[in-house]
């Protein structure tokens, strides 16, 4: 399993070659929250991949042949089949492997967390309104935003294809008087989390 | 709701695959307040089965009934085949907000030029689809669960006034002749009398809207 690490292919990058037998193939990008969910897949599963990273600033025109929406992940197999969108290429890796399923068996069970997940994408995609809860900031604003304040200082937010809207939320929120006061430092969230991990008695008091 | 395309979808994956049920309607606009107890939003469809368990989200709903109940599948069996189908229910999804605007714009009496040239490039992208598969079907030669899902909306295009939206369309003119040609498809045709009666008193607020066409 390899490419995890690799630098991005971007424009005017040749294309790759056919997948190996034996392999499957992910284009993904090391800071993409939705490719990570494929990652997780196939990493739970212990499928054998090969990864391939594309610059999503400066997209290779080929890829646009693997996903006509140019977004990560897309899977692709040796017999040149090509899935896309992260939640059907996680179900596809479940149900194409052997091993542990995780999707549940049971046709509720499944429908059930299949509806969770449809409720998190609402909060994602956010489609109709600037703020959660209408077109002013409101106290589900306020419930939400510590999450994402987290995602941006662990440099998770680099998607912005897939999720527009919520880009602009984050904007509009920095602008609000209490989130703004609040703001944590970057490095010092950076800080608390690295000596959090490693459960040091002195993470809560990061930078005093 | 009798004339809702999304509990359309569930009604005919409950037909196709012979699934006894029954149906309870729900007045949209004037909810029974118990209803919130099986959606947290009130939407519909919504499935409730003898031991309580409700499935709410008419593509999870139908995909519960395929995998609940025996007798002919209306998913592939194949992996591939199946996320292919979910693939191409993402190329379809601005379709049903497209059509419900023109729908308020022409009731309104406003022009919907835009909206009709977006949804004509919408219907484009499946008229390749079609094109590239060489197939009757969007999921092969015989109709399946990708089919179904599709179907509701292109059943109203007439009685919503674009059905000219797929004049440069002609596969998917073709496909629209096969689909009211499946026998499940037929038996839930909704009366284009009935469908306007319905409409015309939903644009006047009506409550009674949703039982127009009811004798009892």
């Amino acid at each position: 399993m390899s490419g995890g690490s690799a630098r991005s292919l971007a424009k005017g990058s040749a294309p790759p070659g056919p997948v190996p037998e034996g392999l499957i193939r992910v284009y993904s990008m090391r800071f993409c929250p939705f490719a990570q969910r494929t990652l997780l897949v196939l990493k739970a599963k212990g499928i054998r991949h090969e990864i391939i990273n594309i610059n999503l600033k400066n997209k290779p025109e080929w890829f646009f042949k693997k996903n006509p929406f140019g977004l990560v992940p897309v899977l692709e197999n040796s017999q040149g089949q090509l899935i896309y969108d992260s939640a059907i290429t996680c179900e596809y890796l479940d149900e194409e492997y052997p091993g542990k399923k995780l999707l549940p068996d049971d046709p509720y069970e499944k429908a059930c967390q299949k509806m969770v997940f449809e409720l998190f994408s609402k909060v994602l995609t956010n489609k109709k309104t600037t703020f959660f809860g209408g077109n002013s900031l409101s106290m589900i604003d306020y419930l939400i935003w510590p999450w994402f304040e987290w995602l941006e200082v662990l440099e998770l937010n680099d998607c912005v294809d897939h999720t527009p809207k919520l880009k602009l939320w984050m904007a509009a929120m920095r602008e609000d008087p209490a989130v703004s006061a609040l703001l944590t430092e970057p490095k010092a969230l950076r800080g608390f989390f690295n000596l959090y991990l490693q459960n040091s008695p002195e993470a809560c008091d990061y930078g005093l | 709701m009798r004339f809702c395309p999304y509990a359309h979808r569930t009604r005919l994956v409950l037909r196709a695959k012979g699934i006894r049920h029954e149906v309870i309607n729900i007045n949209l606009r004037n909810k029974p307040e118990w209803y919130y107890t099986k959606h947290p939003f009130g939407q519909i469809p919504v499935l409730e089965n003898s031991k309580c368990q409700l499935i709410y989200e008419s593509v999870i709903a139908c995909e519960y009934l395929d995998d609940a109940y025996p007798g002919r599948k209306l998913y592939p069996y194949d992996p591939y085949e199946r996320a292919r189908q979910k693939m191409l229910l993402e190329l379809f999804c601005k379709v049903p907000h497209l059509t419900k605007e023109c729908l308020v714009a022409l009731r309104c009496g406003r022009k919907c030029a835009d909206l009709k040239l977006a949804l004509r490039q919408e219907f484009c992208n499946l008229e390749e689809i079609l094109g590239y598969q060489n197939t009757i079907f969007f999921g092969g030669d015989c109709i399946s669960m990708i089919d179904y899902l599709f179907w509701p909306w292109f059943e109203r295009l007439d009685v919503y006034g674009i059905a000219d939206c797929l004049n440069h369309t002609p596969a998917l003119r073709l496909w629209t002749a096969a689909m009211k040609q499946d026998p499940t498809v037929c038996a839930l045709l909704i009366d284009k009398n009935i469908f306007l009666g319905f409409l015309n008193l939903y644009f006047q607020n009506n409550p009674d809207a949703f039982d127009y066409g009811l004798t009892c």
